[in-house]
């Protein structure tokens, strides 16, 4: 495995339980080793990582150094570490931002708690600003299971849908300011038909949800549209993604569980924005231990039984789901009991 | 290696009881969620319960439902939320327009926990009409499982007054004041996993959930085929294991979890089949 060079960003996906914190950790303390500066985020609102690296929730939203002592290796080097947090990366947006005060809504104080929904949007902002900044060499992504990861995906998709134009012209109806300071709205005709309807939907709405939600909801709209440059740029970072030279994907599945139609379903959707520089890793892989393992048949309720339940699986996981990697790398189940003897472990497996 | 009764019989009599009207799984990625919930509802099924299961908002795997005899209930964001708001302004056609306006489709993509609170307000509403009912949901893994349950009351916060502040204040009730709510996590014998279980359980109380039952799930040390071969034929490889799960089991500082053993069976649904009779028979027994 010593030929698998790294990117400028490297993504590690995968269905839930299967190790991606783990093996994440384990890539960035390699590349360290070998003087690559590397920043290591967690989008996952899990937070594993936290576990993994030892660190406290009040350092979600800020970097921190984690020296490799803290995996009992000796020497000076050590990789960056980020617990996203999505109301920390707000606040940097409000920070920058002239418009600051209309980013602070009620609505969009909300959403940008930790479980408030807004955490994929946040995160694909937050990877391009750390990648923009030119501190590191590589950044890895240890990302959400499942479904939330191509929500993530995803995002840059709903940040476009989101400041569509015809989405816009509700706002212009109700005479907000959806330009920036200074900048000169363009003009554009509302037809009466589209006028009327406003009307209706809101009064229809304000029925529903009352009148404070629907005049905070406007302006907590206006503000993200007011401040849409700092979302737009995430987008950059989707095309990116696509070039060979820029990123590695590392889909992980593990032989623990039967989840080989899951990981098979995941890879389908994530292929859509995949290239054919990605790699399938199989973690928590019985057969170094399997193969010398033959015990007697002595019926159907002792280890002979057992013993065939896991090479069946251990089977059927490397058979499923192959095709279509430009490698698959094995990572053999770790029998120790701390996190951090799995990434020292998984961290050999690298190498 | 031996292990009371207790910590199997303990499962199926906290599911089997009646007012557990929401019976609600989750835990850390991997940990069996799916199988937990697939096999609760075939067990209470066996007992005659009227009881249907719920993927959520993620998709269900109706491959696996299939082959397990299970009809699941299927709901959709869009048109539960087509249908809630026809309700309430007494119009389809309005309702249907609605949902159709950018307006609204931003604002379900911009606000995920939105739909999902949609959905939970619609099983609980099932759950409200028919009071033989129970329904198992799948839940999302632990953070977005939180996400999920603290829905409400963010969007109270947000709408402030209003017909949805009311049905807001309803679904609240129904969860978490009127024992209606079995909130489980599930954790695999791993130190990763039940750390994220107790973390997850304190936060989940902390948002109001009454109560929270944590069970370990395919534990080596109760497995038939373990217990039933002498020590001395293991692997080393199960040694460690075994010696690993035990050190676990003995950390969680006399908290007793109820405890699934592992099934040694190639297939999901057959693992789900042995976990429902696995249920049943403990359940008997304390009968």
């Amino acid at each position: 495995m010593s030929g698998l060079q790294f990117k400028e960003v490297e993504i590690f996906c995968g269905t839930g339980g299967v190790g991606k914190t783990t093996l994440a950790t384990s890539r960035a303390l390699v590349l360290s080793q070998q003087g690559i500066k590397v920043l290591l985020i967690t989008i996952d609102p899990a937070k594993r990582l936290k576990q993994v690296l030892g660190l406290s929730d009040s350092t979600q939203g800020v970097i921190q150094t984690i020296p490799l002592t803290h995996f009992h290796i000796e020497g000076a080097s050590s990789f960056d570490a980020l617990l996203m947090n999505p109301r920390s990366t707000l606040a940097r947006i409000a920070s920058q931002s002239a418009e600051a005060s209309d980013l602070n809504n009620p609505i969009i104080n909300i959403l940008s708690k930790p479980y408030g929904g807004m955490n994929e949007i946040m995160a694909i902002i937050e990877v391009q600003y750390q990648i923009n900044t030119g501190l590191y060499d590589c950044v890895i992504l240890d990302t959400p299971p499942g479904k939330h990861f191509i929500d993530f995906l995803q995002s840059s998709k709903k940040i476009v849908q989101f400041f569509d134009k015809s989405f816009v012209e509700i706002f212009k109806f109700l005479g907000k300011r959806i330009t920036s300071k200074g900048e000169k709205p363009k003009k554009r005709l509302l037809s009466i038909i589209v006028q009327s309807g406003v009307k209706k939907l809101l009064t229809y709405l304000e029925k529903v949800t009352g009148k404070g939600f629907v005049d905070d909801f406007i302006d907590a709209v206006s503000g993200l549209y007011r401040n849409r440059e700092a979302f737009l740029t995430a987008l950059k970072f989707q095309e990116d993604l696509k070039k060979t030279s820029f990123s590695n994907w590392f889909l992980v599945t593990s032989v623990e569980q039967g989840k080989t139609q899951e990981a098979i379903g995941l890879k389908n959707e994530a292929l859509k924005f995949m290239h054919k520089d990605s790699f399938l890793l199989i973690n928590k892989s019985l057969s170094p231990y399997l193969e010398d393992w033959n015990p007697k048949n002595n019926g159907d309720t002792g280890l002979f039984k057992l013993c065939n339940s896991m090479k069946a699986r251990e089977n059927e996981i490397k058979e499923g789901s192959k095709e279509g990697y430009k490698d698959v790398l094995f990572f053999p189940e770790v029998l120790g009991a701390t996190p951090i003897s799995h990434v020292v472990e998984l961290a050999q497996s690298w190498k | 290696m031996k292990v009371a009764t207790t910590s199997f019989s303990l499962l199926p009599s906290i599911l089997s009881d009646k007012k557990a009207r929401l019976i609600v799984i989750t835990g850390k990625g991997g940990v069996g969620k799916t199988s937990l919930s697939m096999a609760s509802t075939k067990f209470l099924g066996s007992l005659d319960r009227k009881v249907t299961y719920s993927s959520f908002d993620q998709s269900p795997n109706l491959e696996l439902l299939k082959s397990l005899n299970i009809d699941p209930l299927n709901l959709q964001v869009e048109s539960s939320a087509q249908e809630y708001i026809a309700k309430k302004i007494g119009s389809a056609t309005i309702a249907k327009w609605m949902m159709k306006t950018p307006f609204f489709m931003s604002l379900f993509n911009m606000l995920p926990g939105l739909g999902q609170m949609i959905l939970l307000g619609n099983i609980i509403n099932l759950l409200e009409n028919d009071p033989e009912l129970t329904i198992v949901l799948d839940s999302p893994s632990s953070g977005h499982a939180l996400t999920m349950l603290e829905s409400p009351a963010n969007f109270k916060e947000m709408f402030k007054t209003g017909l949805i502040v009311e049905d807001i204040e309803k679904m609240q009730r129904f969860l978490f004041e009127e024992e209606n709510l079995l909130l489980i996590t599930t954790s695999l014998p791993s130190q990763m996993a039940t750390t994220e279980a107790i973390e997850l359980g304190k936060d989940l109380i902390s948002r109001g959930v009454p109560q929270v039952t944590k069970v370990l799930n395919d534990s080596l040390s109760n497995c038939t085929e373990i217990t039933n071969s002498p020590e001395e034929q293991y692997p080393d490889f199960i040694k460690a294991k075994l010696s690993m799960e035990n050190e676990l089991i003995g950390s969680l500082k006399g908290e007793s979890w109820p405890i699934i053993p592992h099934f040694s069976l190639n297939k999901q649904d057959q693992v789900i089949n042995a976990m429902a009779g696995f249920l049943k028979s403990n359940l008997e027994v304390t009968l």
